[in-house]
């Protein structure tokens, strides 16, 4: 079990060892287990925006499913504001706020009815429901497309709708199951807007993505997630320290060569093969190209090409996984 | 719990009156039904008259729009299980049950329009029946649509596939409505035919609704009917909600 250090505040999610295997019919009456989840240690803390960061079909969103009460864990416990996920589901559905990947807008109904159907579904009178929709219409730019029915809108206005109605009963938590993925550059960053002012608002946040700037340039911890687990956990800053600060990437004939080479400088904090491309991982790429360089020429390696880069998310995805995200799905 | 289903029959209600031409298309069938077959049934009446072959076919009319509308209901829930709208009104505070049901009043209330309009036709043609008949006819439908509105949204969580939906649907309908004694009175049958027509749920239906439109409110099919489709609705709720609870996995 992963220990999950948090900042010591109160902790809205809390999951230990949570499984989840689903039986898959492959025809002929032939059944085959799949492990989406294979054991997943969670601590989220009040206040926070929380990623699971991973690629396709690594478990975040059945992750996000046996938290939000949808779906029943095949073993381990989750507590979410408090309550156990299974035994008392009923209470945390009055803590939560859940917007699918599908979004769960109807199309054929104007926005405005789906708001105050979910407002009432959550103990409202129509006069409160209406008001509460009329305050979320003025929070997303909504107001003016409340009234025509959902399908005639666009992608970024639906996923508006969808962020609206989970937040409709003024939940303390909200999931967000890929709330970007779809979307145009412009309306990601409106809504990465949206989400920062959620928190802002003391709303904590869990979302999922695939997205390795979401989760940078979003989150406040967050936990890559590969094959149903957890491979690493803690701030977007410390995962990519822990690595290095830069990286070095090239490409050559002699890989294996070059990667002796490099292994044996100082100054290299880790090296990984990634296709035909080599990746060296140093704290000051400025100052150690240089050397970097020389070493490789003493050697008589020849470079077909050369990059230096700041490490990303995709790079601590690479030293865990030994796969790059862009290529894991 | 009643609270959420009426909740989520006004919704319902709220779409369907947007789009109104939909449901006054359903209805064409059986009104056409009764302005073209009805009048080739006269010959087999015992006095050739329009008014009895009105008693014998209008109450198969009715059971008609309960099952090719009622029967096609959950058509819409398929794309519901796909929008996402299913999953998050499950781990919304709603009742779940209420879920379904709401639906499933809205239909029984739209079946109850429709009969009253076919009725209205019936009447206009020269039918004559009493309050008391129509309104027991009126209760029959409405709980004729309870089973088999249920039935359908079970079926549509169960198969969520449109294709495998319309071909299951298709392919008991034609048995089910010909052993129902819907176009013709089961007693014109062979004996084996109305021995098979005993294990039909809409034989009852068809022929309590002849009974009470010819006044005869002692026939024993009046109760059965109500006592099936009861019996039915609820067990075919009870599969749709479990069907609702395996969307998750």
């Amino acid at each position: 079990m992963l220990d999950i250090p948090t900042n010591g505040e109160n902790v809205i999610i809390e999951a230990h060892d949570l499984r989840k295997t689903f039986i898959a019919k492959r025809g002929r009456g032939k059944t085959e287990e799949v492990e989406a989840v294979r054991g997943i240690d969670l601590a989220v803390d009040e206040g926070e925006i929380f990623a699971c960061l991973g690629p396709n079909g690594a478990g975040k969103t059945t992750t996000v499913r046996m938290l939000a009460t949808f779906t029943i864990p095949t073993s381990g416990t989750a507590r979410v504001a408090g309550f156990d996920v299974v035994k008392e589901a009923a209470k945390v559905r009055e803590k939560i706020g859940y917007v699918g990947q599908a979004g769960g807008v109807d199309d054929n109904a104007p926005g405005r009815e789906s708001l105050v159907l979910a407002g009432r579904i959550a103990g409202m009178s129509r006069k409160e429901a209406l008001a509460r929709a009329e305050e979320l219409f003025a929070a997303f730019s909504l107001s003016e497309i409340a009234d025509r029915p959902v399908k005639t809108l666009s992608g970024g206005q639906k996923r508006r709708f969808s962020l609206a109605i989970g937040l409709v009963n003024r939940p303390p938590l909200v999931f967000l199951d890929e709330p970007t993925t779809g979307l145009d550059p412009q309306n990601r960053a409106n809504l990465w807007d949206e989400i920062r002012a959620l928190r802002d608002q003391g709303t904590s946040v869990l979302l999922t993505t695939h997205y390795l700037d979401e989760a940078d340039a979003l989150c406040d911890r967050l936990v890559i997630v590969d094959h149903g687990e957890i491979v690493a956990e803690g701030t977007p800053e410390k995962l990519k320290k822990e690595l290095a600060g830069d990286v070095v990437t090239l490409r050559l004939d002699d890989l294996d060569g070059a990667r002796k080479v490099l292994a044996a400088q100082p100054y290299i904090k880790e090296t990984q093969v990634e296709g035909d491309s080599l990746r060296a991982y140093l704290d000051d790429g400025e100052h150690g190209l240089p050397t970097l360089l020389r070493a490789l020429e003493a050697e008589n390696l020849a470079i077909r090409s050369i990059s230096l880069d700041r490490a990303t998310l995709d790079d601590v995805f690479l030293k865990h996984t030994g796969r790059s995200l862009r290529d894991a799905a | 719990m009643l609270r959420h289903t009426l909740l989520f029959t006004g919704y319902e209600l709220g779409v369907m009156r947007r789009n109104l031409a939909w449901p006054i298309i359903g209805i064409m069938q059986p009104v056409l039904y009764l302005l073209l077959f009805a009048p080739l049934l006269t010959s087999i009446t015992p006095n050739g008259e329009l008014t009895e072959a009105l008693i014998v076919f209008t109450p198969a009319a009715l059971v008609m729009i309960a099952l090719f509308g009622s029967m096609f209901a959950g058509f819409g829930m398929i794309n519901e299980t796909r929008n996402g709208v299913l999953e998050r009104l499950a781990v919304s505070q709603a009742w779940r049950p209420a879920i379904i049901l709401g639906r499933v009043v809205k239909d029984m209330l739209m079946l109850v329009l429709q009969s009253l309009l076919v009725l209205g036709v019936a009447a206009l043609m020269g039918l004559r029946i009493s309050l008391a008949a129509m309104g027991l006819m009126l209760l029959l439908m409405a709980v004729t649509g309870l089973f088999a509105a249920n039935l359908s949204y079970g079926l549509a969580l169960a198969v969520r596939d449109e294709n495998g939906m319309s071909q299951i649907v298709q392919f008991f309908l034609l048995p089910l409505m010909l052993l129902s004694g819907l176009m013709l009175p089961m007693s014109l049958a062979p004996d084996w035919m109305q021995t098979v027509a005993k294990f039909n749920p809409l034989y009852y239906a068809v022929e309590a609704g002849r009974a009470l439109f010819a006044g005869d409110f002692s026939d024993s099919d009046i109760p059965i009917a109500f006592g099936i489709f009861l019996v039915l609705g609820v067990l075919a709720l009870t599969w749709s909600v479990r069907s609702l609870r395996k969307l998750a996995g």
